[in-house]
């Protein structure tokens, strides 16, 4: 697939075209959003962990260890949370299962971003707000 | 109309195999109705030609008669390149495919035994390890009955042409017997068993040259099998009779333990989807990262109480079929005793305890410096020394059990365990995995009874032990004792065992 990106490579923007693929750590709770199912995961690569939302029946199609292919994702604000998402335009797939290699830290929805001084378009990172994922701890 | 193959939830993506299958069915879908082409296909046009073929077969069951004669009349190479698609089919796809293919799997499998096609042997084994370990679903009994009936209806065949491949289905339907009798009994699995029994005995009786290449592991198995009467006559005569197995070679029970079973046996009870994950976990996860890895295959595999037999053939496959090499033993990858650990804690069950710590040690029985490799016994030795620091309770449990075995297995044959055990003990010290025998020995933590014991044990080594190790026995000298077991109590506690 082209432009495959490293989580960890991964900034704010309002553009539909993040291509990459993760293996999802833990999900937490469905609840609803109008008519429709949302639910936050913990997702990773081997370069960073991220919160994904998931959206509709991608709820109930994904379970912790699925390694997840995703291609035209956006990474943005939704209420005050930094996450990742296929978003309208977006597209997710189960590629596999289990083996794929993952870190929780850095989170890159646990990151403070500020638009760039020289470009006012781009995000860069602040300040960590905390290594791992709050809402999703570690499993020690 | 072809029907499909696989069962594709949403979200999910394709599998590459499903895709060639169905593109090279729907390129020729118009050559593979009668009358048939003449013409000879070029080496392209033959793969896509049984391709095409396999796909109708699977999923065009009304017309597989056709598609069949098709086959046969086209076959240039033995059979080969289609026996080796349908053995891809089956470890890559066989969980997915739709019930529809699964029946027709089994009946190409038996056209192409009838055939005597290059590569029988590798497909039937494949489908053997689609066969879970204690799953009772009715899709699995079905498996585990299909198979055992084309093993009966094609004996003969078999035998002569693959008599090998028969030894893999023995040690199969020993293990599953186990199961199916603890499971209430039915009258569908009744006949099951039935036919399982039937296979077996059929085995022991008419083919015991075979069932002697297992090796040591056919004991295991037999034990389990010794309630139900047919399997208790086989035992008495393995025991007290040998000459009833009219195999000349076959004097003693002692020669089944003193030969090693071959790795391969250990992988027919784990599905490929498992030997996947274990591998990975054992090559590419560091120790402190596993827990999720451990969870996620436990809620999969080892989810429902009856499963958890499962673990014995974990044990075992881990011991004696996943040698990591050097560079993956001096990382940070998690050791194979640390996934043994998490295994045997995660046994409820007293007797599925007892099994997974018997096939821990089982290599340490009968242990021969000359056939046996040290891989087979490295992680009971170093399970029980990483255990000191913090679970010395699985160090007391797991001496207490090997200490168990050498009184009780075999009460005739306690020489030989004796010198199989010092024999482990040795070869371990003398590759460096235990760096000398005092780190037990001469460790506060351990029981002075098992102390007792381990002294009394090891003081039986200048006896029975070949001269070529009395080197390893210098290094046990008392005057080393503190300094060797201080330094092993250091490296022991760098190393984090967390279960």
């Amino acid at each position: 697939m082209a432009d495959m990106v490293s989580l960890k490579d991964i900034a704010p923007a309002a553009q539909n075209n993040i291509n990459t693929q993760f293996i999802v750590l833990d999900k937490g709770r469905v609840t609803f959003e109008g008519q429709n199912k949302t639910c936050l995961a913990l997702v990773a690569d081997n370069t960073a962990a991220i919160h994904f939302q998931l959206w509709g029946d991608e709820c109930d199609a994904f379970e912790p260890s699925d390694i997840i292919c995703l291609t035209n994702g956006i990474f943005s604000y939704q209420r005050n949370n930094l996450v990742l998402r296929a978003g309208k335009r977006g597209k997710t797939e189960k590629v596999g299962e289990f083996t794929m290699a993952f870190v929780e830290t850095p989170n890159m929805s646990e990151i403070r971003w500020v638009p760039d001084p020289n470009n006012s378009k781009k995000y860069v990172q602040e300040a960590v707000i905390s290594p791992h994922s709050r809402i999703f701890p570690p499993m020690l | 109309m072809a029907s499909k193959l696989i069962q594709t939830e949403g979200h999910e993506a394709e599998n590459p195999i499903g895709v060639c299958l169905r593109e090279a069915f729907s390129l020729i879908e118009s050559q593979l109705r009668p009358p048939f082409p003449l013409t000879i296909p070029s080496p392209p046009e033959y793969v896509n030609l049984n391709q095409a073929i396999l796909y109708g077969i699977l999923c065009e069951p009304h017309l597989a008669k056709v598609h069949i004669k098709h086959l046969h009349g086209k076959i240039t190479d033995g059979y080969g390149f289609f026996t080796n698609m349908l053995t891809k089919v089956v470890n890559d796809l066989y969980p997915k495919l739709v019930d529809t293919a699964k029946i027709q799997l089994i009946w190409v499998t038996s056209e192409m035994v009838s055939v005597s096609a290059i590569g029988i042997d590798g497909l039937l084994v494949a489908l053997l390890r689609q066969i879970v370990s204690g799953d009772f679903t009715e899709g699995n009994l079905w498996l585990c009955s299909e198979l055992v009936g084309l093993f009966l209806a094609k004996w003969d065949c078999l035998l002569e042409e693959e008599p090998i491949v028969l030894t893999s289905a023995l040690y199969t339907f020993l293990r599953l017997l186990a199961d199916h009798y603890r499971l209430s009994s039915n009258s569908k699995l009744d006949v099951l068993k039935q036919l399982e029994i039937k296979f077996c005995i059929r085995m022991f009786r008419e083919q015991f040259h075979l069932c002697f290449k297992i090796g040591r592991d056919l004991v295991r198995l037999l034990q389990e099998l010794v309630h139900i009467p047919e399997f208790r006559a086989i035992w008495k005569d393995l025991l007290f009779n040998p000459g009833e197995f009219k195999t000349s070679d076959y004097r003693d029970i002692s020669q089944l333990y003193l030969s090693r079973t071959s790795s391969r046996y250990f992988l027919l009870r784990i599905t490929p989807e498992m030997e996947t994950q274990l591998r990975f976990l054992l090559t590419h996860v560091n120790l402190g990262s596993q827990k999720r890895y451990q969870a996620w295959f436990g809620r999969k595999f080892l989810s429902f109480p009856e499963r958890e037999t499962l673990v014995v053939d974990i044990v075992r496959f881990i011991c004696c079929s996943h040698h990591p090499p050097n560079e993956i033993i001096q990382s940070a990858v998690i050791p194979r005793w640390a996934v043994i650990g998490w295994l045997l804690k995660s046994c409820g069950r007293n007797y599925v305890q007892a099994n997974a710590k018997l096939a821990l040690f089982y290599d340490w029985l009968f242990f021969d410096e000359r056939l046996d490799n040290v891989m087979n016994i490295e992680p009971a030795i170093l399970l029980i020394v990483h255990s000191i620091p913090k679970y010395i309770d699985v160090t007391h449990t797991l001496l207490e059990f090997l200490f168990l075995l050498m009184e009780n297995y075999d009460v005739g044959r306690k020489d030989i365990i004796n010198h199989g055990v010092l024999s482990a003990f040795c070869m371990l010290v003398r590759k460096g995995v235990l760096c000398s025998l005092d780190i037990l020995v001469n460790c506060d933590a351990i029981s002075p009874f098992l102390k007792q014991r381990l002294v009394e044990l090891f003081s039986g080594m200048k006896a029975t032990v070949s001269k070529e190790l009395q080197p390893v026995l210098k290094g046990c000298s008392l005057d080393l004792l503190k300094a060797s077991s201080l330094e092993a109590q250091n490296t022991v506690a760098g190393n984090t065992h967390e279960q």
